[in-house]
């Protein structure tokens, strides 16, 4: 069971990781610090963030739990998922002052469709990454 | 707030009565892994499920739930035909 959560957790690094990996390559390319050519390096991150998608979310049900109606839920999973979506509201918040700041920082003005789309699967994916970090991974049989 | 631990029979109630988690959660309308946090004491039901729970084994809730460790069944049982035996002597 321990392996199966630090599995989860090694993914969701991993995930998370290939996503800042992703937009360091986009960016400085971007800025005209590396060539437009490495963009194409991009592939690996990308598909590094397919795979950990699938044992982090995918495989544990995470992704369709935090996006499931309420009305779906039991009142064990509303409560994980309520408490879960309150964390990440907090975490998100910070990320997106952070990223606004540094981005005036840095002088890339607005921020642009790929940061936009980057906060979109941080906001959707937080709440499902909290619980996959701290929830015990139990097969549970039927 | 932090909530008190509950502690509850219903795992085995549910082998005593042969039913799996799945149909206990069908009857209920939980999921099944919600019985296995209940049966593991890891999540306290709220009143309403604690109550369908309660009339699903027809069983008193504070039969099923408690807030101290729970002795065996036949252990309360005992007592509580002891205690019925001791007024009826009365």
């Amino acid at each position: 069971m321990k392996k199966l959560q630090s599995n989860r957790r090694k993914a969701l690094v991993i995930n998370y990781l290939s996503f800042i990996l992703f937009l360091s390559i986009f960016y400085l390319v971007k800025a005209g610090v590396f060539p437009l050519i490495y963009l194409s390096t991009n592939l690996l991150p990308l598909s590094g963030i397919v795979f950990s998608f699938h044992t982090a979310f995918g495989k544990s049900h995470l992704w369709k739990l935090t996006h499931s109606a309420y009305k779906d839920l039991d009142e064990r999973e509303t409560e994980l998922v309520f408490k879960a979506t309150t964390i990440s509201y907090s975490i998100f918040t910070i990320i997106c002052l952070v990223m606004i700041y540094v981005f005036n920082f840095i002088g890339f003005g607005p921020i642009d469709v790929v940061l936009a789309a980057f906060l979109l699967y941080l906001a959707h994916s937080l709440p499902a990454a909290i619980i996959a970090w701290n929830q015990k991974v139990i097969i549970e049989t039927e | 707030m932090k909530s008190r631990k509950i502690f509850n029979r219903i795992a085995v109630l549910r082998r005593e009565r042969n039913v799996s988690r799945k149909e206990l959660a069908d009857s209920i309308g939980v999921n099944f892994q919600t019985i296995g946090y209940l049966e593991r004491e890891e999540y306290n039901p709220s009143l309403d499920l604690a109550f369908k729970l309660s009339e699903y084994f027809n069983l008193p809730v504070e039969m099923i739930f408690s807030t101290q460790p729970m002795k065996p069944l036949s252990v309360e049982l005992k007592n509580l035909k002891g205690g019925n035996d001791e007024k009826i002597a009365e």
